[in-house]
């Protein structure tokens, strides 16, 4: 089920790991994977090609999810290339720091650096203004990666691009650009309060590019607390109430 | 000398390299009439700008070492210090800053926020600077100090808003228009010294009502007054803007820029006066300092003049009489003929003669009060340390000092040149504390450590230029390290009967491998297996051990010992025979520990225009560098990776040959990394032939 085989082969000259510590925190992360806990049914959620989608409005924690996502496919060995438009590449980096050492601390280890050095190679940021971002500008950027084999992402996240502003042509290049490189493409939705959700949950806004994408969930704070809920891609017999994610962490919340 | 806080400024100049700092601090002190004439960074008339007294700054163009210097601007005394501009540098940058109240960052019109300037940004921000900028090089073509606030904006989060406006760029730069007082500035007279105020231009009128509209909207976040009088459509005068601007900037949660062209004397004076209006005199500025009384507590000092001196040594320079050692003085009143306490010491000294410097001369002053920069004679002291008055025992808070991360050996061609180089190397050994030097034991060799290759390429430099010395050096070297990964157990018996007094002794425990710290050392015996006197001894032998690891004699971190058993014989057993054993007892177990080489890695930062970024990248993929991201804008891109140091060497050539000299990069170190095994094995190698070419 795991491929830890392969990783510690990987990285064979690394040893203060142990083969103990990875499962564990492969398992836990799997485990408490809230999005695998809604009913998603495989490890990397979407298929080849596909599309998902974090809605929230401002502040509620899409970033923190998709990095928290990230991480969980790092530790599987699979790269991810994060692409903001908002942020600069340090905060980004930041952000994968601070809730990998939020995730870490909750296993009682110490060796947190030696984990980071380990799982950093599997990310790539890259970011760009957001009105400088398009289709063609990623794939040129991703060619160069590529060709020279630096480094070839399994999934990228996008985040902060402007779904208001960018027509459906924009998202339909996008969607070509991950079928063509077999990848897998997330995106963070920025909602707004006064646009009340439509039936199926989804804001008006974005009904008209839903059929894109394979699997949608919502954040939401209710108080302190994050609740998740699928909007898109799971089959009804599998469907979960929401659950209550740790803020810092983006996991499940342990049931009290 | 005068003596009101409220009109002194100690202030720095940071910025990028070749963004024109050196220049501009060239016409501040013109201006404010230090100097009677200018002369440019890399004169043609030979005698090369004020601020860089060092030949080899002059030769470079660069700033090495920080002069202090003062001036007097419209019944203000600013202290200036100079800053170096190069990462190689950066202890520089940083020991400035920690004595600094304000700052201004200098930026190119046309590169503008590049990446030093991040990293001084950064820096200041640590030591809470306050700081004005100041957009330089507005005469150069491609010069647009608006693209350079928006990037002020969101490349440094700077709340920046313009305190001016160009009356033309490039070419056809003129002048100024001051926002606060709605007055355009020109700049006559052979130098620009004559400054002409008269009416904004007609056609700028409505951009400079505009500009001004968003400055006050920006200052009213700091004072009531200001909202008020905008919601009341009442009059806004000067006094009222720059009162809620200085709160904002003393707060460092806005920066007025300023802007002009140094080189073709614009809008110098405007942005001293703005010195003088916005920046922090020193009382404003809380600094502590550490009891060493009480158990190291905080301890907020006090600008009075009145109470106990507290002055921190933050540069020392040997001059032509001898070593001159530049100090701020944080509280009470450095006299002439006072007696002051050295707290790392303890050692008393009698002030002697008390200078302020200009540059490299300097004038005699009687004393320097609480929030003065000046400098003292002939006292014996390194960098970094802290005098006070005899009757307290403070000590400001000590500076991070970064481990060398490279070295090389120099070799010296005469005898003449041996004693120059000993003179030389105590003496930058003593100014710059990331600057290390020793003699291999081995070769014979003597090494010199530091932060960089033009860190110790200017050193050498110094050596042949200022002390006359003839060397040559070796290739450069990397501080690589050892390191443990796993525990190991070991159980050693020293034992030795050769005639005359024997040696007995046995140590047994384990090794582990710690993250954080170099070296811990836990006796756990219990019912003195080995006796108390001789354990001071083993924890001596393992010490002695770490200097240099069993694996490939690099210096080894990152161990904790304990030992739990042992024996000991009444006769035999000697301090000597313990450390012999704990040395036995080390060897052991270090290679079942699975050692393991660390090498630096260094946070590298390449600014490229986009067309090049793949060839960067590349580049940098080549040199087993691991890249974070990559970051557009506009034309121009950010690269930030880590690579090991081994494989910088000379990538400033590569990297010019491979953009056309259109990209830069800075390098500073960020941390040990496990060198991989391939590599690892070439390192061996390389150990080993350097060994049997020793021999």
């Amino acid at each position: 089920m795991f491929t830890i085989s392969v990783d510690l082969k990987r990285e064979n000259n690394i040893i203060h790991l142990t083969y103990k510590d990875i499962i564990m925190i492969k398992k836990e992360m799997l485990y408490r994977n809230p999005l695998v806990s809604l009913g998603y049914e495989n490890e990397d959620i979407l298929p080849v090609g596909g599309f998902g989608a974090v809605l929230a409005h401002a502040g509620v924690g899409k970033t923190a999810l998709l990095v928290q996502l990230a991480l969980n496919m790092m530790l599987r060995g699979n790269s991810i290339l994060h692409v903001s438009l908002n942020d600069a590449v340090g905060k980004v980096d930041l952000w994968y720091q601070e809730i990998f050492h939020d995730i870490i601390k909750r296993f009682g280890i110490v060796e947190v650096t030696e984990y980071w050095d380990r799982i950093q190679p599997y990310r790539f940021i890259m970011t760009f203004k957001v009105e400088g971002f398009s289709a063609p500008k990623l794939e040129e950027r991703l060619t160069d990666l590529m060709e020279q084999n630096i480094f070839k992402p399994h999934t990228i996240i996008i985040d902060g691009f402007r779904f208001d502003d960018a027509g459906r042509g924009q998202l339909m290049r996008l969607k070509e650009l991950v079928d063509k490189y077999s990848m897998r493409m997330w995106f963070t939705v920025h909602t707004h309060r006064h646009e009340p959700p439509q039936e199926n949950g989804l804001p008006l806004s974005f009904l008209h590019i839903a059929d894109l994408f394979d699997a949608i969930v919502q954040l939401a704070a209710k108080g302190d607390e994050v609740y998740i809920k699928s909007l898109k891609g799971i089959s009804i017999e599998s469907k979960q109430n929401d659950l209550i994610l740790d803020p810092a962490t983006m996991l499940i919340k342990d049931s009290e | 000398m005068k003596t009101e806080d409220q009109k002194i400024r100690n202030i720095g100049i940071s910025a990028h390299i070749d963004s024109g700092k050196t220049t501009l601090t060239e016409r501040i002190l013109y201006y404010t009439k230090r100097i009677h004439a200018i002369h440019d960074v890399k004169g043609k008339d030979g005698v090369g700008a004020t601020m860089d007294s060092m030949e080899l700054e002059k030769e470079r163009g660069i700033t090495i070492a920080s002069a202090a210097t003062y001036c007097e601007w419209k019944g203000h005394e600013i202290n200036i210090i100079d800053t170096p501009g190069h990462v190689d540098f950066t202890i520089e940058v940083e020991r400035s800053l920690r004595v600094l109240d304000g700052a201004i960052l200098v930026l190119c019109a046309v590169g503008g926020v590049q990446s030093q300037s991040i990293t001084v940004d950064r820096q200041m921000k640590r030591y809470k600077v306050p700081c004005i900028a100041f957009i330089n090089k507005c005469d150069r073509s491609g010069a647009n100090p608006f693209r350079v606030i928006s990037q002020l904006k969101t490349k440094l989060g700077h709340n920046a808003v313009a305190m001016q406006i160009p009356i033309g760029l490039e070419n056809d730069v003129q002048g100024v228009v001051d926002l606060v007082g709605m007055k355009a500035l020109y700049f006559e007279g052979g130098n620009g010294e004559i400054v002409r105020e008269v009416e904004i231009p007609s056609y700028l009128l409505e951009e400079a009502k505009a500009k001004r509209e968003e400055l006050i909207d920006a200052a009213s976040l700091f004072s009531d007054e200001l909202t008020e009088a905008i919601l009341n459509e009442s009059e806004i005068s000067s006094e009222m803007i720059y009162t809620a601007l200085r709160k904002g900037t003393l707060k460092r949660e806005i920066t007025p820029v300023y802007m002009g062209s140094a080189y073709k004397n614009k809008g110098v004076q405007p942005m001293l006066d703005g010195v003088t209006y916005l920046l922090p005199c020193p009382s404003e500025i809380e600094n502590e300092a550490i009891d060493m009384d009480k158990n190291e507590e905080k301890v907020v000092l006090s600008n009075d003049p009145e109470k106990p001196i507290v002055a921190l040594v933050f540069k020392l320079e040997d001059g032509q009489y001898g070593q001159l050692t530049y100090i701020r003085v944080y509280q009470g009143t450095l006299e002439k003929g006072s007696t002051i306490v050295n707290v790392r010491t303890g050692k008393k000294v009698k002030v002697g003669r008390l200078v302020r410097m200009h540059a490299d001369q300097m004038e005699d002053v009687e004393y320097l009060r609480a929030g003065y920069i000046g400098a003292l004679f002939g006292i014996e002291c390194s960098s970094g340390d802290t005098f006070t008055s005899p009757e307290v025992n403070l000590t400001m808070i000590s500076m991070y000092v970064p481990k060398p991360v490279i070295s090389l050996a120099i070799v010296l061609k005469d005898n003449k040149s041996q004693i120059a180089v000993a003179k030389a190397l105590n003496r930058f050994a003593k100014e710059d504390p990331t600057f290390k030097t020793y003699v291999d034991n081995e070769t014979g060799d003597t090494i010199i450590e530091g932060m960089g290759e033009l860190h110790l390429d200017i050193y050498v430099e110094r050596m042949r230029r200022e002390y006359g010395a003839d060397v040559t050096t070796g290739n450069p070297r990397v501080a690589y390290r050892e390191t443990i990964t796993q525990r190991a157990e070991f159980n050693y018996t020293h034992k030795k009967q050769t005639g005359g007094a024997g040696q007995f002794g046995r140590v047994a425990g384990y090794l582990e491998p710690i993250s954080d710290g170099e070296f811990v050392f836990e006796n756990k015996i219990f019912g003195g297996a080995i006796p108390t006197q001789y354990i001071q001894a083993c924890e001596k032998g393992f010490k002695q051990s770490m200097a240099k690891g069993p694996k490939l004699e690099f210096p080894v971190t990152g161990v904790k010992v304990v030992i739990n058993d042992g024996a000991s014989h009444s006769v035999d057993s000697s301090d000597m025979a313990f450390q012999a054993a704990a040395r036995g007892a080390f060897k052991e177990a270090y290679l079942r520990a699975k050692p393991v080489i660390h090498e630096p890695i260094m946070k590298v930062v390449v600014e490229t225009p986009t067309e090049f970024q793949g060839s960067v990248m590349g580049l940098l993929n080549q040199r087993r560098g691991m890249i974070i991201g990559s970051q557009d804008e506009d034309v121009m891109c950010v690269i930030e990776a880590q690579v090991p140091l081994a494989e910088m060497f000379g990538f400033s050539t590569i990297l010019r040959s491979a953009t056309q000299g259109k990209a830069q990069f800075t390098m500073e170190f960020a941390i040990y990394r496990q060198v991989p095994q391939s590599i690892a094995e070439k390192i061996a190698l390389e150990v080993a032939q350097n060994k049997k070419s020793a021999a």
